[in-house]
């Protein structure tokens, strides 16, 4: 759930996982908690428990990895030892390279850029206040900075330097270069994972992933403005 | 206009590859994310920019189901689920713009002096917040809706 994984995905993985059990699974998916029941499908009794969804970051490679699990589990792969053994060596909180994001990410917001009809010069800006503002962002959360407070910071400084384009009228399409350079910090699979779960019927969760992802787009938005009447360029 | 198209899905592919980096998919999903966006994302804008364009939100529904289908599809090959590539792969059409823009509008409406002002402030965070919501909701259902079809595929990708 922590790792951004559909709550449709959930069901079914926790479905088979039971079904393999001779057991029958509900499970309520809140915003913060995970209320699961177990029922014997040969006798009435009942186990529920209640969880807090980890506080980790969205990665895919986890969500693949337990949706594997759960398979293994189902079609009588792995055992229920050999299956805790597997979860627990599943850290949810696997890193990719710090380094290796610093360049992907500017080049990705650098490609953004472009495809927002940028030119070289503003592709470039955005590269580099990308660099700077996705720096900061792994520096102040390694410290355990709040995220919105990070996002705005991030926002601001990555705006200040896009800002540049327009300051010094270096290429032809300054307010591209500024338009863009913050979209690196939009919140994009929060946002897929909410409409995702409105459209199966997980509407509580799916409120609350999108006021998550709102939250985050406000903070980048009020770190932007800022950098705008800072840099006297003109709000929109 | 091939030319354009082929830099089209160049950058987006580039984009997939960099925003899908943040979200840590397992390191197959890199490829099949940036053909996937790469397809996707130039399918839009070859709509958007035909002789008699279509708008960014009925373009963006079509692309995404697009992209939705070959996730669905590639994913089983690639043995992992297809929302590992389908999401990632729409990064590159998320309206964050649109998003900001409408944050900006609303702060405008706050900061502004005379009823012109607000008035087009107002405009700004109505259009700028209806567009994003609606280009969202047009990826999402697009995307998912393939998912919905296929569901026997989709849910045995990693089996």
């Amino acid at each position: 759930m922590g790792a951004g994984a559909t709550c449709i995905r959930l069901e079914k993985n926790v479905d088979r996982i039971a079904a393999r059990y001779g057991m029958h699974a509900e499970i309520t998916i809140m915003p913060r908690h995970v209320h699961l029941s177990l029922w014997d499908t040969d006798s009435a009794d009942c186990v529920t428990a209640i969880a807090s969804v980890a506080k980790c970051p969205i990665s895919f490679n986890v969500n693949t990895r337990l949706s594997e699990l759960s398979w293994e589990i189902a079609d009588g792969k792995t055992d229920f030892t050999q299956a805790r053994a597997v979860l627990e060596g599943i850290d949810s909180f696997d890193r990719q390279s710090e380094w290796l994001l610093l360049c992907l990410v500017p080049a990705a917001n650098a490609a953004f850029c472009g495809l927002f009809g940028g030119d070289a010069i503003a592709m470039f800006i955005v590269a580099i206040a990308t660099l700077a503002g996705y720096y900061l962002k792994q520096s102040m959360l390694r410290r355990g900075i709040d995220l919105r407070v990070t996002v705005f910071a991030c926002a601001f400084v990555s705006a200040v330097l896009g800002a540049t384009d327009i300051l010094f009228s270096f290429g032809d399409t300054p307010a591209v270069a500024l338009g863009t350079s913050v979209l690196y910090l939009v919140p994009g699979i929060p946002f897929l994972n909410s409409f995702s779960d409105v459209l199966y019927r997980h509407y509580i969760c799916a409120l609350g992933r999108f006021a998550d992802a709102l939250v985050l787009t406000c903070c980048l938005s009020a770190g932007l403005c800022a950098a705008m009447l800072l840099m006297g360029t003109g709000m929109f | 206009m091939l030319l354009k198209i082929l830099y089209d899905a160049l950058l987006a592919a580039i984009a997939a590859i960099g925003f899908s980096a943040i979200s840590r998919p397992p390191r197959r999903a890199y490829l099949y994310c940036a053909i996937i966006a790469a397809v996707g994302h130039s399918v839009r804008y070859m709509l958007m920019n035909m002789p008699e364009p279509v708008t960014i939100i009925p373009a963006t529904l079509i692309a995404s189901f697009l992209i939705g289908t070959l996730a669905v599809f590639l994913s089983p090959r690639a043995h992992m689920p297809a929302e590992t590539c389908l999401f990632p792969a729409l990064l590159p059409m998320i309206p964050g713009i649109y998003a900001y823009k409408a944050f900006g509008g609303l702060a405008l409406c706050l900061l502004s002096e005379s009823e012109a002002a607000f008035a087009r402030a107002q405009y700004l965070f109505s259009y700028n917040a209806l567009t994003c919501l609606c280009i969202l909701v047009c990826m999402v259902v697009g995307a998912t809706l393939p998912i919905f079809i296929f569901k026997k595929i989709s849910f045995q990708a990693t089996r």
